[in-house]
């Protein structure tokens, strides 16, 4: 690449009037997209708008139906992922592609180890040395002989990067690379690409979260049904710009503004409950129809708190009270039959059958409810399913596709529709809004606030301050396992969430 | 008038999209079987006879039943490699208790239960004892096996009864009793599956067993029902092997259980879980008998017909698998 300073910034990455259709729907309308030298870009848009079919014809996972691909003026094709590196371009996605039974410095060269001769022996001195000088360059504190698998999550994304940039990566895309990170990571993750700006490492950033963007991209193209609806300078623009870009519609207020006070009653108690997963025991009331947030970073204990109250991890120590009475969960399969429901964070893995219909997963925690006699009615089924996804406004409305094919947010309405035909007394929703685009969130939302209105209680467990701060009628912050403060609604702002949390307030 | 259009294309393409769906299912599977069937008609004027088609059904009877059982352990993303051994294991213990009792029904509870039992060991093993499936399975194989030798000392058990022969090689009217027996396996396993909720529970365990804990699924207590049900099918398998025999053999069933997983897998289910049917596996049973039967008919060796059927199940899975 030639080290031409030009004032204006030079085109790297042009892509002309790209179009895409999977089987008759089209997924790209001819989209244009030009990616700058030193810069990085962001790909804004709710889910569906395009953003990954766009990245996957540029690292040659699909074939684009027409249109153009420039690199530095040349028209290239992407035929395959492995012509997509050769061209320079690497991918980092959600899902990492690292070996995890192989050591750091073997990953990093895994594919193209340097070899001593004929027989193909890997001279690991060379890979040694200088996987160390990789590590050193982006001021990584990790051991080069450190299994993958003794890895952090944002270890892991970061090392991905650095395995990307070994094979002389020049156009880097990075998908939502902040996921399951830390805060801590998050910060040490920007300020290697601060670095890599400086390098003229060229990167494409796909994110959900604007405060990223405005943190570490340079400027946003915001996607919206199959177009790029405009590219923005970050530092002319604001969030509200963006995301009126990426909805098409003003956005009136993304946390509805609930009315219902919750009444007096306890409904949920603990007493020094202690999950063997857990690493303190905690306290807690939770009254009848209200929204409780149990907050705290990554890692504080709040998926571990979760799992210990349905019953998925064994309780150790304490009591868990419904109503006054004591109940113990030794499977999830109890806490269901005592009125519970959990919305797991994973959704993919922990709360789909993925391969299997949106009635199937909808009916299969009630399945005892369309039981007449010994066998199950397939006409109730069908009804039951089909009410439920009604009611939480799934779409497409098809109860016979399968879950795979529905988006994120529509994904998660059928994640929290299995419980809805057993009436549960209390439901815990684990990160209820992770992944999906802002319309989903609002309307998931709302249905939290209506399960709270009809006298469900509901805690919900997340790192997204904003939303606690948004949704909740009182806030408990988990610090290190432990309830640390608790926050009323009226007295609550992000701000001091965040600094709680974080410890700062001490 | 531009939505409606785009409406219709969209309802065309579902529509297109679901006849794939189909002949990738069961509908596709049923070609194949049409197809055979032409094949051998035409080849064979002796294939198309009342006779004969009746003649599959009780061959394909022993197979289709093990073959259910089956279904639902790869259904749960297990495998069972024991129901062979199994069988045969069964078959002795029947024939055990019919020589010293004379009682055919005791005798038949017995070869149950001992299938039962086994498969209970399968299951218990696999999910408590957190030891892979295959490898539990493997181990049975030759536990299973052995204990039959050990047993009757390598010699087949012979002189039972001429009535307890009517099992396996009797016939109701012009019908195979054996094949009554595997119809209404057949149809007991079909409802089963499909409308009771324990069938809706293995399903969704093979299709993601973290999501299945999760939506209040007793995940473990269904693991290890779907072993035992294969290992009763199997104990049954073997009473009517060794019924059609009149004398159970030790070597029984030897390597029964490749051809009851290819008829699984023929039949549409996925190794990895939560796909397959009991209506998909009745047709991989009948396909793999049709070809058995007619290249015997057709008079291809032995020897040659291993080889044609291996490539007849490689190409009928992938055809089921291709656009």
């Amino acid at each position: 690449m030639s080290e031409t300073v030009d004032k204006t910034a030079k085109t790297v990455l042009k892509l002309e009037a790209i179009q895409k259709s999977f089987g008759g729907v089209k997924a790209l309308k001819g989209v244009d997209f030009e990616l700058n030298e030193g810069e990085v870009h962001a790909l804004l848009g709710e889910n569906g708008a395009g953003k990954s079919t766009l990245i996957k014809i540029l690292t040659g996972v699909y074939q684009m139906d027409s249109g153009n691909i420039f690199i530095n003026g040349n028209t290239v094709k992407v035929e395959n992922p492995i012509a997509a590196r050769y061209k320079g371009i690497a991918a980092i996605y959600q899902e990492l592609s690292l070996v995890e039974s192989l050591s750091v410095a073997q990953n990093i060269f895994l594919g193209h180890e340097p070899v001593k001769n004929f027989l193909g022996q890997i001279n690991y001195k060379a890979i040694i040395e200088q996987s160390i000088d990789y590590l050193k360059t982006f001021g990584i504190n990790i051991q080069p002989n450190t299994m993958v698998s003794e890895l952090g999550m944002g270890e892991k994304r970061i090392l991905e990067i650095v395995k990307a940039l070994s094979i002389n990566a020049n156009i880097l895309v990075l998908d939502e690379p902040t996921t399951g990170m830390s805060a801590a990571e998050i910060e040490k993750l920007f300020a290697i690409m601060d670095d890599m700006k400086h390098k003229k490492v060229n990167m494409i950033y796909i994110t959900h979260y604007l405060d990223e963007v405005f943190r570490v991209c340079d400027r946003a193209s915001v996607f919206r049904d199959g177009e790029n609806s405009g590219t923005f300078n970050v530092k002319t623009t604001d969030s509200k710009s963006l995301i009126k870009a990426m909805l098409g519609k003003e956005l009136k207020d993304e946390f509805p503004i609930r009315i219902d006070k919750p009444e007096g009653e306890t409904l949920l108690e603990t007493n020094h409950f202690k999950s063997t997963k857990m690493r303190e025991p905690v306290s807690f009331k939770l009254k009848k129809g209200e929204i409780l947030g149990i907050t705290g970073i990554i890692g504080a204990g709040k998926s571990e708190l979760a799992l210990g109250l349905f019953g998925a991890d064994v309780c150790e120590s304490g009591e868990l009270l419904l109503n006054g009475k004591k109940v113990i969960h030794k499977s999830p399969k109890d806490a269901h039959e005592n009125g519970f429901a959990f919305i797991p964070e994973d959704r993919k893995d922990q709360g789909l059958f993925l391969d299997l219909s949106i009635e199937h997963n909808i009916t299969v925690t009630n399945i005892d409810k369309v039981i007449k006699k010994t066998f199950v009615s397939l006409k109730d089924k069908e009804k039951m399913a089909f009410k439920t996804a009604e009611k939480l406004k799934v779409k497409p409305l098809n109860i016979k596709a399968d879950a795979a094919k529905l988006s994120g947010g529509n994904q998660q309405k059928v994640v929290i529709g299995k419980w809805l035909s057993g009436e549960p007394k209390v439901i815990l929703m684990d990160e209820p809004t992770r992944g999906i685009d802002v319309g989903a969130k609002t309307e998931i939302y709302k249905l939290i606030q209506t399960l709270a209105s009809s006298g469900v209680g509901i805690i919900i467990f997340s790192a997204e301050f904003k939303e606690i701060n948004g949704i909740c009628d009182r806030i408990l912050i988990l610090r290190k396992g432990q309830i640390v403060r608790e926050i009323m609604k009226e007295n609550s702002t992000t701000e001091a969430i965040l600094s709680v949390a974080l410890g700062g307030d001490q | 008038m531009k939505n409606q259009a785009k409406q219709m294309q969209i309802d065309s393409n579902d529509h297109i999209s679901k006849i794939k769906k189909l002949l990738k299912g069961e509908l596709g599977l049923l070609l194949i079987l049409v197809i055979l069937v032409i094949t051998f008609m035409i080849l064979s004027p002796y294939f198309f006879t009342s006779r004969n088609l009746l003649n599959i059904t009780r061959q394909v009877s022993i197979t289709l039943i093990v073959a259910i059982g089956m279904t639902f352990v790869i259904l749960t993303g297990e495998i069972d490699l024991s129901v062979g051994s199994l069988a045969a294991l069964a078959g002795i213990a029947t024939a055990a208790v019919l020589s010293a009792s004379g009682s055919i029904l005791l005798a038949i509870l017995t070869g149950l239960g001992m299938g039962f039992l086994m498969g209970s060991i399968n299951g218990l093993l696999t999910v408590y004892g957190k030891v892979q499936s295959f490898i539990v399975t493997l181990a049975m194989l030759g536990i299973a096996r052995g204990i039959g030798l050990v047993w009757t000392g390598g010699k087949p058990i012979s002189g039972l009864p001429i009535a307890f022969g009517k099992l396996g090689a009797g016939y109701i009217g012009p019908i195979p009793f054996s094949t009554l027996i595997a119809v209404g396996v057949f149809i007991i396993a079909y409802y089963f599956m499909n409308r009771t909720k324990h069938g809706i529970y293995m399903r969704s365990i093979g299709a993601n067993t973290q999501a299945a804990e999760l939506s209040a699924i007793p995940v473990k207590k269904y693991r290890v029902i779907a072993f035992m049900i294969s290992g009763a099918l199997s104990g049954l398998g073997g009473i009517l092997i060794t019924s059609r025999l009149l004398s159970a053999q030790p070597t029984a069933a030897e390597g029964m259980e490749l051809n009851v997983i290819a008829a699984v897998i023929l039949g549409g289910a996925s190794l990895s879980g939560g796909i397959g049917t009991i209506l998909g596996t009745l047709l991989g049973a009948m396909v793999i008998g049709v070809i058995d039967n007619g290249m015997n008919l057709i008079g291809v060796s032995a020897f040659f017909q291993q080889i044609v059927k291996g490539i007849i199940i490689l190409i009928a899975v992938m055809a089921k698998r291709g656009e």
